[in-house]
């Protein structure tokens, strides 16, 4: 890998918050063949840009589409990625005329906002879900196309937390630092820069082993705060600026980032449910007299709520409570047998949440007589 | 999911846009609507106008004031619900019908010949070049024999001094809306040479605002009796 290319890499990870477009369009990896495979994705460049390094050495088509340089789960969820953009980019590449295969593979994250059946039925192209994780593209290419179920979930790693760690990490530590630096000299803006990272590294890397959500979020954070706060002091110790005065700053700077951090600390993982969500309180529901066993519910799920009953030839909810409501399984039901229903009993239909998307949802009420989910 | 509390920055994008967008135009988009309409508008009382990319219905509204009939698509649904929202500019006006479409569905859902114009504000900067040939290539068979192509958008400044203080004004706009709405705009190039590409005639650019901002129109081609009338 090229000194560009890892520079661009860190660039493209260190600001992953904010969109970076990367062009559109039909790229070869390798060189396919009309038959090749073609793996749909969306323009964030950190995603094309990890894509083109997990299929290095495979003969794959890859098309692009615009997603406004968001990444596809964030942009489908905000109605920023939707099966209008896999069609213009379909049609703009002038696919059909390219390639001689009628299968598009997208990505299954994407599923939130992108309709399977409105992309067949406007390009002719039959549409197949790939894994959960760019990482299995390999196996599942080499798998004939197919998906197995344990791809079909969303992981969490070491690898990725202590990556999200650092993709919050640093800009709480730059802003929390500068203030501390700015109260009590440089050394003090170090110290808290230490206890900042050094807090919010160990918060990610304790995700799967603690209850890191609802209330109970806070005591542990305030427990990681007072541990960073620890690292903090020995490290204004080693820099010869401990005082009372400038330990006092570190200590409540600290103090505020972590907090704010934990404000939506499960919004920032993919496995909890933001506490900004505003489906945050529903609960997905199954209509077991709608449901025709089609299963796309089961295979677009990343966090195996669903699974198929095969001796009732229906799908259950099995796992109620890893859902992340991210309404993939309502969006593509080709049934509308599942809905959100809130605690107070309002429910909100399939094509309520195709139209309003999940992060709109109890938002956007016009269009939607007598259906407002809460917070409208 | 990854932070819902960037999602919820996406989410009143729509609400914001037109901000924005008056902010990056310094107040002036509203008369580029009405420029716009006037022009669909020209040819005949009642013209049939299609808003391409109408976002939050600027164009589309400005038609439907001249009393056009006037179609609006998008593909962003939340856009086109601000859109929906505005009021019909004249109790007399026909409303405006809006569609969640993007533009490169256009032949899904219009036969050809169905419209007398078409306008779009500010959407081909958002397209990449291969979508811009593929899109007006679709809209002039849309269009009635002669009938209007009217495309307003961003472009660079073509000599070099405008150009650096073109961009020099442009950065503290742009960041500022980017931090707004999260979006920005990037001009368009070679736009008259795309629309000749893609069969239209009578191709003529206006640039406004210190050449950073250009109207481009142009006519499918037949119906010379109607060429005429252009204003």
């Amino acid at each position: 890998m090229s000194a560009l290319a890892v520079l661009g890499g860190l660039r493209d990870t260190l600001l992953r918050m904010l969109p970076h477009r990367a062009p559109t369009g039909l790229r070869p990896i390798g060189r396919p063949g009309a038959d090749a495979a073609v793996l749909v994705t969306g323009n964030y460049a950190l995603t094309v840009r990890r894509l083109q390094r997990a299929l290095a050495g495979r003969d794959v088509w890859l098309l692009v589409a615009d997603s406004r340089g968001i990444n596809v789960w964030c942009a489908a969820g905000g109605g920023h990625f939707t099966h209008h953009d896999v069609i213009a980019a379909v049609r703009a590449a002038r696919l059909s005329e390219r390639v001689e295969g009628r299968e598009l593979v997208l990505p299954q994250l994407s599923a939130t906002g992108v309709e399977r059946r409105r992309i067949e039925e406007a390009t002719g192209f039959r549409v197949r879900w790939g894994p959960a994780q760019a990482d299995d593209l390999g196996a599942f290419l080499d798998r004939g196309r197919r998906v197995v179920a344990r791809e079909r979930a969303v992981r969490f790693p070491l690898r990725a937390r202590l990556e999200m760690a650092l993709i919050w990490g640093w800009p709480a530590a730059l802003l929390s630092a500068a203030v501390a630096a700015g109260l009590g000299g440089w050394r003090t803006g170090a110290a808290v820069a230490v206890a900042v990272l050094a807090s919010v590294t160990g918060l990610y890397a304790a995700v799967p082993r603690l209850p890191l959500r609802g209330w109970r979020r806070w005591p542990l954070f305030a427990l990681f705060g007072v541990g960073g706060i620890g690292l903090g002091t020995l490290a204004l110790a080693a820099l010869g600026g401990i005082e009372g005065r400038s330990w006092a700053v570190l200590a409540v700077a600290a103090l505020v980032a972590d907090a704010a951090l934990a404000v939506d600390f499960e919004g920032t993982t993919p496995w909890f449910v933001s506490s900004f969500a505003a489906a945050g309180h529903a609960r997905i529901e199954l209509e077991p007299e709608r449901c025709s066993g089609a299963a796309e519910c089961v295979q677009v799920c990343p966090r195996g709520v669903l699974a198929m009953d095969g001796g009732r030839r229906q799908v259950t909810i099995t796992d109620p409570d890893a859902c992340i409501r991210c309404a993939a399984c309502i969006v593509q039901c080709p049934q509308d047998a599942l809905r959100f229903r809130f605690d107070d009993g309002s429910v909100v239909e399939a094509d309520t949440i195709r139209r309003t998307r999940l992060n709109l949802l109890g938002r956007r009420s016009v269009e939607v007589d007598g259906l407002r989910g809460p917070g409208a | 999911m990854a932070s819902f509390v960037w999602m919820r920055l996406l989410e009143s994008t729509a609400e914001r846009y037109d901000r924005g967008i008056e902010l990056l135009s310094r107040g002036r988009i509203g008369s580029v609507h009405r420029r716009l309409a006037e022009l669909a508008t020209a040819d005949a009382v009642g013209a049939r106008v299609l808003d391409l990319g109408c976002g939050t219905g600027g164009v589309a509204l400005a038609c439907a004031a001249r009393g056009a009939r006037v179609v609006g698509i998008d593909a962003n649904a939340a856009m086109l619900e601000v859109a929906r929202a505005k009021p019909t500019p004249d109790a007399a006006a026909a409303p405006v019908a809006w569609l969640e479409l993007d533009a490169m569905e256009l032949e899904d859902r219009f036969p050809p010949a169905s419209f007398d114009a078409v306008a779009s504000c500010l959407a081909f900067s958002d397209m990449a070049e291969d979508t811009q040939a593929y899109v007006l290539e679709v809209a002039r068979t849309r269009l009635v024999a002669g009938g209007r192509l009217l495309i307003a958008d961003e472009v660079v400044p073509e000599p070099a001094p405008r150009r650096v203080l073109h961009a020099l004004r442009r950065w503290p706009l742009a960041l500022l809306t980017y931090l707004l709405t999260q979006t920005t705009t990037r001009p368009v190039r070679a736009l008259p040479a795309r629309i000749r590409e893609a069969g239209f005639v009578e191709v003529v650019e206006e640039r406004l605002w210190g050449d950073a901002f250009c109207i481009v129109r142009a006519r499918a081609p037949g119906g010379e009796g109607r060429a005429g009338a252009a204003p």
